[in-house]
């Protein structure tokens, strides 16, 4: 790959952008009062102590929208180029092949519907 | 004298006009949202400081430096104090590739798109260690539904750029300016009404804004994943959330509404006109909706986006061979 002005481009502005978010943090860090007291620092949970750790187990259902999301946003790109190259192809050809990819990626979403993924289960039957 | 070559000089030009124009929208941005929300419940405002409130917002901001930083005790302190920084570094990559005027723009990516996609994917991934390294279970909460939330309008938003990229055949954000004419019936918006819908309904669900702000949802979740954040560290989300609406509505007014094409005189007001116009837009929306349910919330878009964005995806590519 070669390097253009535009790698050192987004490479600038990328560290412009820490920079431009590290500073306030240090200025806070200088002019901010310093308080300590064991309270300050519990963590809030509607004015109680905390019960136990916050680093728990949650629902299982984001992990299924998040394999959903997986299987898709990869199909997705595979979209991109084509759709880049689509108005210069030629015949009707690309356009069922696109059909047929579309179809393939709606067959996903039936799929997870008819296991009811959508209804947000207690358990999902595999 | 040291010679820089000029493609530097122009890069250091438009860094730092780009770095002024988030700050000062930041600023705008919070007093516009304050003074809509108000007139809308029948109140003036913020109105104390200056002319009609107008210098609340830069108070607001000193306050906020001057705030003590607080990092909550058992939490994991690096990823803790990189979320912040890594949620809005990425914001300001994304404003490299926008064409703002005709002779306005920074350097000329052909990729401008993708990259635009690829850098506002960043700042899930922020907002994930945010509510996880603050052991605190409201943020664990807010960046589990925070994931779920922008990981699936991910893929409606991707879907209704796609006959964008068909009609225009380029990446180039300037060249998909072009391919538009001046008067509102070039636009794109006429050919893709389903696809404006769409993409506008995604991005007010990846910048987490009302009605779908449900991984900061403060009747349920206190503040949802920047609970814990004191100081400049929620200022900085603040920043970058107001950054990436910036962000949105330009990308939305390049693809749908002709970028800089405007009747009349073309030029970067006609940009800046439409880019606001879409951000007040988003402003009235969330106090004018009620918040949704979560389990609507994903599924408004398995069931109703997906499928209307994959046929609108069709419909085009037929349309474009006929």
């Amino acid at each position: 790959m070669i390097f253009s002005w535009m790698h050192l481009a987004i490479m600038i502005f990328f560290l412009a952008g820490v920079i431009f978010a590290t500073a306030p943090i240090l200025a806070s860090l200088l002019i901010a009062p310093k308080a300590k007291s064991p309270a300050l620092f519990q963590p809030y949970e509607c004015g109680m102590s905390p019960h136990g750790s916050a680093w728990v187990r949650f629902g299982i259902n984001y992990y299924f929208y998040a394999l959903l999301f997986l299987a898709f946003d990869v199909d997705v790109l595979y979209l991109f180029p084509v759709a880049v190259f689509y108005p210069q192809s030629t015949g009707f050809m690309p356009f069922f092949e696109i059909f047929i990819f579309v179809l393939i990626l709606f067959a996903a979403i039936i799929y997870f519907w008819k296991k009811g993924v959508f209804t947000w289960p207690r358990r999902i039957k595999v | 004298m040291i010679n820089l070559p000029l493609p530097l000089i122009q890069i250091l030009i438009g860094l730092i006009g780009i770095l002024a124009f988030v700050g000062l929208n930041g600023l705008v941005l919070v007093y516009l949202e304050r003074k809509i929300a108000g007139h809308i419940q029948r109140r003036p405002g913020p109105f104390e400081v200056g002319p009609h409130g107008i210098l609340q917002p830069l108070a607001d901001a000193v306050k906020l430096v001057g705030k003590q930083l607080i990092t909550p005790k058992g939490a994991d302190s690096v990823l803790y104090w990189a979320a912040p920084i890594i949620s809005f570094a990425p914001a300001i990559v994304c404003f490299l590739p926008l064409p703002f005027g005709p002779k306005l723009t920074n350097i000329d990516i052909n990729v401008g798109l993708v990259l635009i996609l690829a850098f506002t994917g960043l700042n899930v991934l922020a907002l994930c260690l945010a509510g996880w390294s603050s052991q605190n279970k409201w943020s664990l909460l807010g960046a589990a539904r925070d994931i779920s939330q922008s990981v699936a309008y991910e893929i409606p938003l991707l879907l209704s750029v796609l006959p964008i990229m068909m009609l225009s055949g380029s990446l180039n954000l300037y060249e998909i300016s072009t391919s538009q004419g001046a008067w509102p019936w070039q636009w794109h918006i006429i050919y893709q009404p389903l696809g404006f819908f769409i993409f506008f309904i995604c991005i007010l669900a990846e910048t987490n804004r009302a009605p779908f702000d449900l991984p900061e949802a403060e009747s349920e979740l206190t503040a949802g994943f920047h609970t814990e954040y004191s100081g400049m560290g929620f200022g900085l989300f603040f920043l970058a959330e107001y950054s990436y609406m910036i962000v949105a509505c330009a990308m939305a007014s390049i693809l749908f509404l002709g970028g800089f094409n405007g009747p009349i005189v073309s030029g970067w007001w006609w940009f800046l006109f439409k880019v606001y116009a879409l951000l007040i837009v988003m402003i009235w929306l969330r106090w004018t909706y009620p918040r949704v349910r979560f389990d609507q919330l994903l599924n408004i878009c398995w069931k109703w986006l997906i499928p209307l964005s994959l046929i609108n995806l069709l419909v085009t590519a037929l349309f474009i061979k006929l």
